[in-house]
């Protein structure tokens, strides 16, 4: 079989909270992406989801485990992966224009190739046009595809997203899903999503993971044989799609459940 | 688009009212002045239009060259180098948590020295002289700079650090390219009062031990009765300070235009 594009090993990760005192958010997490694979790891929020994508792509050192991209030990954000932040607000430069953001992810091209790639991710995401204009300008879910513009213009491996349509409201967070699900199909990458929606994350993914409560640990794997291409209309139908949805919920509910009576030192 | 469009406006007309007020309030100053030069003793105390032609002579006299110019380059030669390491050494110290423990107390020490008490130092060091003058100022000038930078840039918000990080910014490209502009409304916020405190400093510094400069001649001109031109170096100083701060306001502008639209509102999702 094929070696995984990214593996995550007994990931293990630790934050001293402010009174010193260690404060372990991620137990032991493990799983692997495959090649063109989108994968997504459910859990309620303050699960550590968060926690664990950082981890996972470089920006927190773990306290434990290990993680591979492409075989390498990943120390720092390695070259050939993406990651889409929750807040978009706070995640495009709001100094530079909406093309110029993206270029930050074009910038292994050279002039003048650089120019026209950034104008092909702003049209594969719907915002032809709008290269010279700020951040502010945009709606929300603009804003956020403006920043997968920026995370496909560097023709990524793997796509790391955190919550990306958490912050915009329900009929944008429809139409982002499919410009995700697009770009997958067209693109080679693989995604590893990580979220607190679990309709989505059946919705897009190829295997939904389920996070315990904190400290987390993998609580279940669900494979998502769901045919392709989906669509909000007749996938969200199908028998199938509710069946699995009722899966990986009863699953998180568990992780709920269980984390009822623990301390919460939020 | 109409909304930004009708916001523009409003903020002009403001603008257009707090302009016009100013100016209201500084010319019932000035009548005011001479008002009470009229009331007291003109020759202890000349009335704004004596000092006005005054200074026009000093400006068009040999002190123009001898210290009005040393003055200018002085001010803006201590401004630059506070600018410089402030925003150098507050990015520093406001990116890195552990940098801030161990600076914050000595960089509370020095900056609570009051600055009048430096310029013996200063000279004992430099000499009676413009070094002496820019050292003082940039003695002073840097704190504002520094510590407005430092508090920019640690309240940037972390995920616009993971994001340069994503895309490869590191060392001095994150410095420049992200945390200098995420950070430069703080930055120019203490610019600017950096930009008037060495003008303060500079004065004071001249007074005290300058060999020459605008400080240097009022205090000249006191010393020796010639209160029309201490007058007259008065509202020098002042027309700098003025000329200073709207130049200043100008770049400030221009340079942070993209911030028009992002204050209290990017999150209109
Ligand atoms: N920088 C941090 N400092 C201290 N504690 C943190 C930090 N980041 C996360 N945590 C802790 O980790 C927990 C999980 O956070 P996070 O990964 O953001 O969860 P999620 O993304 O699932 O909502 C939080 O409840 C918090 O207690
Ligand atoms: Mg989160």
């Amino acid at each position: 079989m094929l070696e995984p594009v990214l593996s995550i090993n007994h990931l293990q990760v630790s934050i001293r909270s402010r009174d010193g005192s260690m404060n372990e958010v991620t137990k032991d997490v493990t799983l692997e992406l495959r090649d063109h694979e989108f994968v997504s790891v459910v859990g309620p929020s303050g699960s550590g989801k968060t926690t664990l994508l950082r981890a996972a792509s470089g920006l927190r050192m773990p306290s434990g485990g290990e993680v591979l991209f492409e075989g390498r030990p990943v120390t720092e954000v390695p070259k050939g992966m993406a990651i889409v932040f929750q807040e978009y607000n706070k995640s495009l430069f709001p100094w530079l224009t909406i093309g110029k953001n993206v270029a930050i992810g074009a910038k292994e091209y050279p002039q003048p190739e650089r120019v026209t790639r950034v104008e092909e991710a702003l049209e594969q995401v719907g915002l032809k046009g709008f290269s010279t204009r700020y951040p502010w300008e945009l709606s929300g879910g603009m804003q956020q595809r403006a920043a997968l513009a920026r995370a496909m213009v560097s023709n990524p491996k793997v796509l790391m997203m955190d919550e990306p349509f958490a912050s915009v409201d329900a009929l944008t967070r429809n139409h982002l899903e499919d410009v995700v699900q697009r770009l997958w199909a067209e693109s080679n990458f693989s995604a590893l999503m990580v979220t607190h929606d679990v309709g989505e994350a059946v919705y897009l993914s190829d295997r939904v993971f389920v996070l315990s409560a904190r400290p987390s640990t993998i609580l279940a794997e669900i494979k998502i044989d769901l045919p392709r291409p989906r669509s909000h209309l007749e996938t969200k139908q199908m028998h199938r799609f509710v069946e699995l949805q009722a899966e990986v919920l009863e699953r998180v509910e568990e992780a709920g459940r269980e984390s009822v009576g623990l301390p919460d030192d939020l | 688009m109409t909304s930004t469009q009708n916001v523009a406006t409003a903020e002009q007309k403001s603008r257009f009212y707090s302009f016009s007020l100013g100016w209201l309030g500084l010319l019932a100053l000035i009548l005011l002045w001479q008002l009470a030069a009229i009331l007291i003793n003109k020759t202890i105390f000349p009335s704004f239009t004596t000092s006005i032609v005054a200074a026009l002579h000093l400006i068009t006299g040999p002190i123009f060259e001898t210290d009005i110019l040393p003055s200018i380059e002085r001010t803006l030669e201590g401004f630059l180098i506070s600018a410089v390491i402030g925003i150098a050494v507050g990015m520093l110290v406001g990116h890195y948590k552990s940098a801030r423990s161990w600076t914050t107390s000595v960089f509370d020490f020095l900056r609570s020295l009051p600055t009048p008490l430096l310029v013996p130092v200063a000279v004992v060091i430099f000499g009676l002289n413009g070094h002496m003058v820019v050292a003082t100022i940039v003695s002073g000038a840097i704190w504002p700079i520094l510590i407005n930078t430092a508090n920019g840039t640690s309240t940037i918000e972390p995920t616009m650090i993971d994001t340069a990080k994503t895309y490869g910014l590191k060392g001095r490209s994150l410095f420049l390219r992200v945390v200098l502009p995420a950070a430069s409304p703080q930055i120019f916020a203490g610019l600017r009062i950096a930009l008037s405190v060495s003008l303060v400093i500079m004065v004071v510094a001249e007074m005290l031990g300058g060999g020459s400069g605008i400080g240097y001649f009022i205090a000249n001109a006191q010393q020796s009765f010639n209160i029309n031109g201490s007058y007259g170096g008065v509202i020098i100083l002042a027309a700098l300070g003025w000329i200073f701060d709207t130049s200043f306001l100008m770049l400030e502008r221009r340079i942070l235009s993209w911030q028009r639209g992002t204050v209290g509102g990017s999150a209109n999702a």
